[in-house]
């Protein structure tokens, strides 16, 4: 019995000391990656829609925060959203800069495991730049008969970020076309 | 693959045929279907299989040479292993595409295993697998274009009667890639989609398959010149029945069922035929799930191993990412092979039921 | 047997890939690229060359019975330390790496040397054992790794060294790759034995 005690005792202080060591690290380490973490979203968010300075958030998607950005002078400057969904091998991910009448201003593919050489290819800025100025209705592959075309031998990839950017672009119109008829009432108001 | 080959009870009558006399026999069989290939795709389809011969049976001498036993190039065995290689590949693909792929095909197909009889998969099959694995765009990417050379140019998909509002998604270069954008896009009205089926499943659609008169690599196009070497191996007795027809019936039945685009049964009588006459059934069946070595050795254990591929080839194509299924599935059961072997081993004359 | 003997024999002669065929998951998982490979060596060789200074500094107050899992403790608090750090600190890095840092705790080689030689010889051996063996993992990860981003990306540490006419050969940058690199590296290693 007491020999159980005594391994149990020896255990328990190399645990106590092995967990006071990773607490003491990650006390430091913590906000660090926390601050990392913000850092690379927000850096995507003014690499998609450079315009704005400021950001609101306005609704979510994905479980990710959608926000309307404004320019210096406080003006609507467009919005961005994470666009989500699963493709070929895993889930992509994109960030999408809108601009106000709700066109593609620009994508940035922030998380992927596609096939490389394949669907990895959707990484690449000629592919992303195609987004570029198309809105809802084009927002197709053009095998379904949009405009954007596939990355070769990745259709499956291109057409799963052609759909979540389209779904993304709709619920962004949706929850805004909703908040635009009393600004305009506004307006008529102070005229 | 005859009788003879087949485990059972004595007495056991022994044949005076050799590897090589059923090789070469296999040679003179696929000869048809390169004729077809190099009709519609050009003498540039020759020159590929050339390719894939010459590189195989380099391969084979060199690493016998290494291995230090003795070099059996002269047995035909590479040769029908180049041979199927290429006729994986489309016509308009690089001189070194077949090249790499039957040196593949044989360094780690078969001599890495211990060369002919020693092989878990059929090696032509594992050669193309690598090749389409490397270079996906490359082993898909030709089938529309045929050569300025060819005698005869082939419709890329073989549809005919098309109505011409079609979106994009039907100009696919092969049948199967037809059936699979189909089903993949939701672009495309419940209504075309079944004049897009019907049309697949039309007699004219279906006499170009039979012919080959469509886009596809070059030795699987022409179920019609298949069929011919099929039937003289099977006439010689170097292929049995058993798995072709398990295969195929497999496929036949299972397409019928679920080949529709409207649920069960949905799909017209003439689908199933469709399916059999498209992509590589024709030449897998008879041709790759037949080679001896990776096949099982008792008549049930066929009809289990033709079925087996039949389902893999029928998920694959209605299921999976691929068009197409059938070297995958043969290279699935491929691995099953000894498991059948050894669960469907005759019970001896005499011996009682356990 | 010298210290300097027990540097050099994880490198070639007790190679934990190669020849002990050791940890070979994230061998065939993070080989795809040069650089994935060097970072998972040196996380590999830190947790490997600390966890051993660790244990066979305990060994004498740790009773046998419960050795394992007191080792695993020690062998996973360095795991954790290495990826908060990493996560801190190159944050790229971690991404890549992913899922397979916190597997590193499960990395047989670690626990092997832990098992096998830490806990039986003293500290300045077992120091030299975790170098040698860690350099041992880490090269023969680079080796695979070279032979994979060359022929699967035309690529060496993310530059282009092959002519713009190669076509990747993807198939090495992806699983079965990965396998076959191993097999014919392990095949030619026996080889040259025989």
């Amino acid at each position: 019995m007491k020999y159980y005690l005594r391994l149990g005792f020896v255990l328990l202080v190399i645990t106590v000391v092995a967990s006071g060591i990773l607490a003491y690290i990650n006390g430091f380490t913590e906000p660090i990656i926390k601050e990392n973490q913000r850092k690379a979203k927000e850096e995507a968010r003014m690499e998609v829609l450079p315009e704005a300075a400021s950001f609101d958030s306005i609704s979510f998607l994905n479980e990710e925060v959608v926000y309307a950005g404004k320019n210096n002078e406080g003006q609507l400057a467009g919005y961005t959203f994470v666009a989500s969904l699963y493709g070929y091998s895993s889930d992509v991910k994109t960030m999408i800069g809108v601009t106000p009448d709700f066109k593609v201003n620009k994508i940035k593919i922030i998380e992927q495991t596609e096939t490389p050489g394949l669907g990895a290819n959707c990484t690449k800025p000629e592919f992303q730049s195609q987004f570029e100025g198309k809105n809802e209705t084009v927002m197709l592959v053009d095998k379904d008969g949009g405009e954007i075309v596939s990355i070769t031998g990745a259709t499956i990839t291109t057409r799963t970020i052609a759909n979540s950017i389209r779904i993304g672009l709709k619920f962004l119109k949706e929850i805004e076309v909703q908040s635009e008829p009393e600004e305009i009432h506004r307006e008529e108001v102070t005229e | 693959m005859s009788d003879v080959y087949a485990v059972s009870a004595a007495p056991h009558i022994k044949q005076n045929i050799s590897i090589s006399s059923v090789m070469w026999q296999v040679v003179l069989a696929l000869t048809p279907a390169l004729l077809v290939g190099i009709f519609f795709f050009g003498i540039q389809s020759f020159l590929l299989t050339l390719y894939g011969v010459v590189a195989a049976v380099a391969t084979e001498a060199l690493i016998q040479k290494l291995r230090k036993v003795p070099v059996t190039i002269s047995d035909g065995s590479a040769v029908v292993t180049g041979i199927l290689v290429a006729f994986n590949i489309n016509s308009a693909a690089p001189w070194w595409l077949p090249v790499i792929g039957s040196v593949f095909a044989i360094a780690i197909g078969k001599q890495i295993f211990g060369g002919l009889g020693f092989n878990i998969f059929n090696p032509a099959l594992l050669g193309r697998a690598f090749l389409v694995a490397s270079w996906p765009t490359l082993m898909t990417a030709g089938w529309k274009s045929t050569s300025p050379m060819a005698l005869f140019k082939s419709s890329i998909n073989g549809l005919v009667n098309l109505p011409s509002n079609v979106p994009a998604v039907v100009t696919s270069a092969t049948p199967l890639g037809v059936v699979k954008a189909l089903r993949d896009t939701t672009q495309v009205s419940a209504d075309m989609a079944e004049t897009v089926m019907n049309n697949l499943a039309s007699m004219d659609t279906l006499q170009n398959l039979f012919w080959g008169n469509i886009g596809g690599v070059i030795g699987e196009v022409s179920a019609a010149a298949l069929l011919l070497g099929a039937a003289y191996l099977a006439w010689k007795h170097i292929i049995e029945w058993r798995i072709p027809i398990s295969y195929i019936a497999t496929v036949l039945v299972l397409t019928y069922i679920f080949g529709g685009i409207n649920g069960l049964f949905s799909a017209s009588i003439m689908l199933p035929f469709f399916h059999i006459f498209s992509g590589g059934l024709i030449l897998g069946a008879f041709f790759m799930a037949t080679d001896m070595v990776t096949s099982p050795v008792t008549k049930k254990g066929r009809i289990i191993f033709g079925m087996g591929c039949g389902i893999l080839t029928v998920v694959i194509r209605l299921v999976g990412g691929y068009p197409e299924g059938v070297s995958y599935s043969i290279l699935l059961m491929n691995i099953t092979v000894p498991l059948i072997d050894r669960y469907t081993i005759p019970r001896i004359f005499g011996e009682v039921r356990k | 047997m010298s210290v300097i003997k027990e540097f050099t024999k994880g490198i070639v002669k007790e190679n934990p890939v190669f020849v002990m065929a050791l940890g070979l998951c994230p061998v065939l998982a993070v080989s795809s690229s040069v650089e994935n490979a060097i970072g998972m060596g040196a996380a590999a060789t830190f947790v490997l060359v600390f966890s051993n200074i660790f244990i066979s500094l305990i060994k004498g107050f740790i009773p046998s019975k419960i050795r394992i899992p007191s080792y695993i403790v020690v062998i996973a608090s360095f795991v954790t330390i290495v990826d908060m750090v990493m996560e801190a600190y190159v944050p790229a890095l971690h991404k890549n790496l992913g899922l397979f840092i916190p597997l590193i705790v499960v990395n047989c080689i670690i626990l092997g040397r832990a098992e096998a030689f830490a806990g039986k010889n003293n500290l300045i051996r077992s120091i030299f054992d975790g170098i040698g063996m860690g350099l041992g993992f880490t090269l023969a990860l680079i080796v695979i790794a070279s032979i994979r981003e060359v022929l699967g990306a035309g690529q060496f540490l993310g530059f282009n060294v092959l002519p713009v006419t190669f076509k990747p050969m993807l198939v090495a940058i992806l699983a079965p790759g990965a396998f076959l690199v191993m097999g014919l590296l392990m095949g030619l290693m026996n080889l040259k034995k025989k």
